[in-house]
């Protein structure tokens, strides 16, 4: 079974049409819908996608402590990170990311360019998803290898001792640089940068120590 | 795809991911990446991490009108918009190069008829590009085959990522998409390999110092000039 592709009808009525994936139906039916709005412009999807995703935007956005960054800006950031997901679902491509993970990253660039736009001092040339091209893989992730590794993150994430966990949110939610986490936590910035790298080992999101030169 | 030997350490892919990477360094990472596969899975790890954190948050709602606004807002947009390609925007300038990174080929064309190659030395060209930060200086740099740079030291950080060609100095050689961070007292004299021109991205925080006394003449080398 492991690689072959079968047609899997999603169960939920706005998306009736037969989706072909691989042999393990997504726990997740999140990618199903995304994948919808791309082919076909489809609304109902895009409306239950709008459900689940909005308020877990907003709670993204408004966890942001950037500097420059105010609550009133949530809905926009919502507003814009939605827009881009209609118009950029045509691109998604479930076997790389699940539509979590892809929205998160237009999210997180829709964030930058928006704190960009309001400083006056950078006036980029680029916007932030400028510096997410794909270029061709040669060695496309299965849908199963993809989710699997998605799970393990989920997993491993409610295992990390608490000092770990809380840097992990002070960097991916709150925005903090690792020298702002330094100057916040009155720690070093050594001790920032390994506990971070500790975490993520722990959590074999960076695999290959042997391949990185240590900076510390 | 050839193998890349020099990358970003753990903690700038990780500021990449969670967005708070400055914009030069950002730029280069970004460049790197086109060129990596490694460093591009382990991204794709970190985004994971990302989305996870962002989906464990306490769902807020939001105002009852949004869902409308947004619709009305996708409606009102013009079609070609939705399909725009933005791969396709790049490639008119003939200073782009299609095995450049995207990001790369967009900051030339960025730059516009500013974008020139000027001669830094006998056999290092320089062009700047417009970032729209002040930083760093962001240039591409062509190194001409065996061509000898001066010696120099750094006094600030330098990122270099090797576009074309491969160059080499007294540690390593690098070649296409090899990363380079130079820490502020690294001294260093680069060399362009004998088989061909190098071309290299480079964000250079402040200016270097030439290890030679008689490094005044080389007056470019001593300043910056972010665009």
């Amino acid at each position: 079974m492991l690689g072959t592709k079968i047609k899997i009808v999603d169960d939920d009525q706005t998306a009736n049409r037969p989706v072909v994936l691989s042999t393990e139906k997504r726990s997740d039916k999140w990618s199903l819908l995304l994948v919808a709005v791309g082919e076909s412009k489809d609304r109902k999807a895009f409306a239950q996608l709008f459900a689940h995703f909005a308020p877990l935007l907003k709670s993204f956005a408004h966890a942001s402590r950037h500097e420059g960054w105010f609550p009133g800006l949530s809905e926009d950031l919502v507003q814009e990170v939605m827009i881009k997901v209609w118009n950029k679902a045509a691109g998604y491509k479930p076997e790389k990311a699940s539509a979590t993970t892809w929205i998160y990253t237009v999210a997180r660039n829709c964030r930058i360019d928006m704190l960009r736009r309001k400083s006056n001092t950078q006036h980029l040339p680029l916007e932030n998803e400028d510096f997410w091209h794909e270029p061709d893989e040669e060695t496309p992730v299965s849908l199963l290898r993809q989710k699997r590794s998605e799970d393990k993150v989920q997993a491993s994430l409610e295992k990390l001792p608490k000092e770990q966990d809380e840097i992990l949110r002070k960097v991916y939610l709150e925005g903090k640089s690792h020298a702002e986490a330094s100057k916040e936590l009155g720690l070093p910035l050594g001790t920032v940068k390994s506990r971070v790298r500790l975490a993520l080992q722990k959590m074999q999101i960076l695999v290959a120590p042997e391949f990185r030169e240590e900076f510390l | 795809m050839k193998t890349v030997n020099h990358h970003p350490d753990a903690a700038m892919l990780v500021e990449f991911s969670a967005g708070t990477l400055d914009t030069a360094a950002s730029i280069c990472v970004s460049a790197h990446l086109h060129f990596c596969n490694k460093c591009r899975s382990e991204l794709l790890r970190l985004d994971q991490v990302g989305s996870q954190l962002m989906s464990e948050t306490e769902p807020y709602a939001v105002g009852e009108q949004l869902f409308e606004n947004v619709m009305a807002k996708i409606d009102a947009q013009p079609e070609d918009l939705e399909r725009t390609n933005r791969l396709e925007d790049v490639g008119s300038s003939k200073s782009t190069d299609e095995y450049f990174p995207l990001a790369v080929n967009k900051l030339i064309e960025n730059t516009a008829e500013e974008f020139s190659w000027r001669h830094m030395s006998a056999s290092v060209d320089v062009a700047r590009v417009k970032t729209g930060q002040k930083d760093y200086e962001v240039a591409l740099h062509k190194i001409c085959a065996g061509g000898k740079t001066p010696r120099h030291g750094h006094s600030g950080k330098e990122f270099t990522v090797v576009l074309k060609g491969s160059f080499s100095d007294e540690k390593a050689v690098y070649s296409e998409g090899d990363f380079l961070l130079r820490e502020p007292g690294d001294e260093h004299q680069p060399m362009g390999a004998q088989n061909g021109e190098c071309i290299c991205l480079s964000a250079l925080a402040s200016p270097i110092k030439l290890s030679n006394p008689l490094g005044f003449l080389m007056k470019p080398w001593l300043r910056i000039n972010p665009m």
